[in-house]
């Protein structure tokens, strides 16, 4: 399930495209690089690492993007005026499913939510705008979107829901009994 | 870096090299991560602006910018930021902490600092919890918070900060969510560049004592009106509503404090000669 409502269908410039599809990809780098180091910082180096691994793929999808633009004169846009279905962009990992505890199969659930939000995005623009050039790049980013789903999901295969017990920890950072 | 030429500089270049040591899942991540956004929106050089702090987990963020800091003692934040005002007005002097740090030791700072109308901006990251010291009521918790600290919760009325902040003089008065990084960065360019004393109230979850608070990203929501200049208005306005609007309350046209006695100091004294033993 998205993020994304049924609703969203924003009409996009090509250069708009392109400015949103590459903020998507470097603030998900910068987001899995954050996360990264709260991990590691917790003594949590398993999932630091995902987060890692991660933020290098986000990176090599940044740099592609910047290919497809060339020489198009991308637009200055202040943080809140970028057009998201929600409050961050799509691949932005949300604090709140976050947890020092937490293991590979929570992290690359994350990453499949937030792949999945991409995608979503992308295909919302693709079904709703008139410039058959921006939709068509829009479906080409919505089908990278849909293999990093794919990615994902084997990907998660490899690591099945922990018990129910996986954020026991004998020395809480609870209050004092 | 020319004096002349607009600063061109990326949110990231806002951040330091230390690394926060906040709980992962932290709403103050998002926090610096608003407030770098926000500085680079406004187009400040670091040597421009100067993040003044008390303590508590949020006080830390001086540390993770880069820019001048100070992480100074409990409660204090807001005479410290007002000092370094008052000395160096050409700075963008931004003050933050927490609703411990800010609403009790630091309560009476508070609505004096309001009071005054100081071009400084006051940012408080409020999870209504003591998060440094182990999750004890803080004055922004709700009376019926039940913890192992205090069964049954406090029974105390809790503050309300908005509303302090209008009665006492605050020249902007609004609401923000951490979990809203972009909408928090448009509230912080708005209260950094309105003249006068800025008061940000940002719900900023604590996920370690209050994992409560991780559903605060579906009870927000945007204020369904405009900010009014008529305090009173503003003030009915926040005592009604659920705690949850987020926006831009207040924006008052006093004019800030500006220094007109005092400027010259004079010695007419002979200080090292009475000193000497």
């Amino acid at each position: 399930m998205s993020n994304t409502p049924e609703s969203y269908s924003p009409s996009f410039s090509m250069a708009e495209l392109l400015v949103h599809a590459l903020v998507i990809e470097l603030e998900a780098v910068e987001s899995y690089k954050d996360l990264a180091i709260q991990m590691k910082q917790c003594g949590n180096d398993e999932v630091a690492g995902l987060f890692e691994k991660m933020s290098e793929l986000e990176a090599g999808h940044a740099a592609k993007i910047r290919d497809i633009a060339g020489d198009i004169e991308l637009p200055e846009l202040a943080p809140w005026e970028y057009r998201w279905p929600g409050m961050e962009s799509p691949e932005t990992v949300d604090l709140a499913g976050i947890h020092y505890l937490m293991t590979p199969h929570h992290a690359l659930k994350l990453a499949l939510e937030n792949e999945t939000n991409a995608m979503a995005f992308f295909d919302a623009i693709a079904n709703g705008c008139t410039d058959e050039r921006v939709c068509s790049l829009a479906l080409e980013f919505a089908n990278d979107e849909r293999q990093h789903v794919a990615w994902m999901e084997d990907w998660l295969a490899n690591y099945p829901e922990p018990d129910a017990a996986w954020d026991d920890d004998p020395d809480p950072p609870a209050a004092i009994d | 870096m020319s004096a002349e030429l607009p600063c061109k500089l990326k949110a990231s270049d806002y951040k330091s090299n230390t690394k926060p040591v906040w709980c992962p899942g932290c709403g103050d991540y998002h926090v610096l991560l608003s407030l770098t956004k926000a500085v680079a929106q406004i187009g400040l050089r670091p040597e421009e602006i100067a993040v003044i702090s008390g303590i508590g987990c949020s006080s830390r963020i001086p540390a993770y910018l880069n820019c001048y800091g100070f992480h100074g003692v409990h409660g204090r934040a807001l005479p410290l930021a007002t000092g370094v005002k008052v000395a160096r007005p050409d700075l963008t002097v931004i003050c933050a902490g927490g609703d411990g740090d800010g609403f009790s030791i630091g309560g009476n700072h508070l609505l004096h600092a309001c009071r005054r109308n100081i071009d400084i901006t006051y940012v408080v990251m409020d999870n209504e919890v003591y998060g440094m010291t182990k999750g004890q009521p803080s004055p922004t918790t709700a009376p019926d918070w039940d913890s192992k600290i205090a069964p049954g919760g406090t029974g105390i009325s809790p503050f309300y900060p908005l509303v302090i902040a209008l009665a006492s003089g605050a020249n902007f008065v609004a609401r923000a969510f951490s979990g809203d990084p972009n909408g928090t960065a448009k509230i912080l360019v708005d209260a950094i560049t309105h003249r006068g004393f800025s008061f940000v109230q940002i719900l900023s979850p604590c996920v370690t004592f209050r994992p409560d608070q991780r559903g605060w990203k579906k009870q927000v929501h945007p204020a369904p009106v405009t900010p009014t200049s008529d305090a009173s208005q503003a003030a009915r306005r926040v005592m009604t509503d659920d705690g949850f609007n987020i926006g831009v309350l207040y924006k008052g046209s006093r004019k800030p404090y500006r220094q007109t006695v005092g400027t010259e100091i004079r010695f007419d004294r002979n200080l090292d000669e009475e000193f000497l033993v």
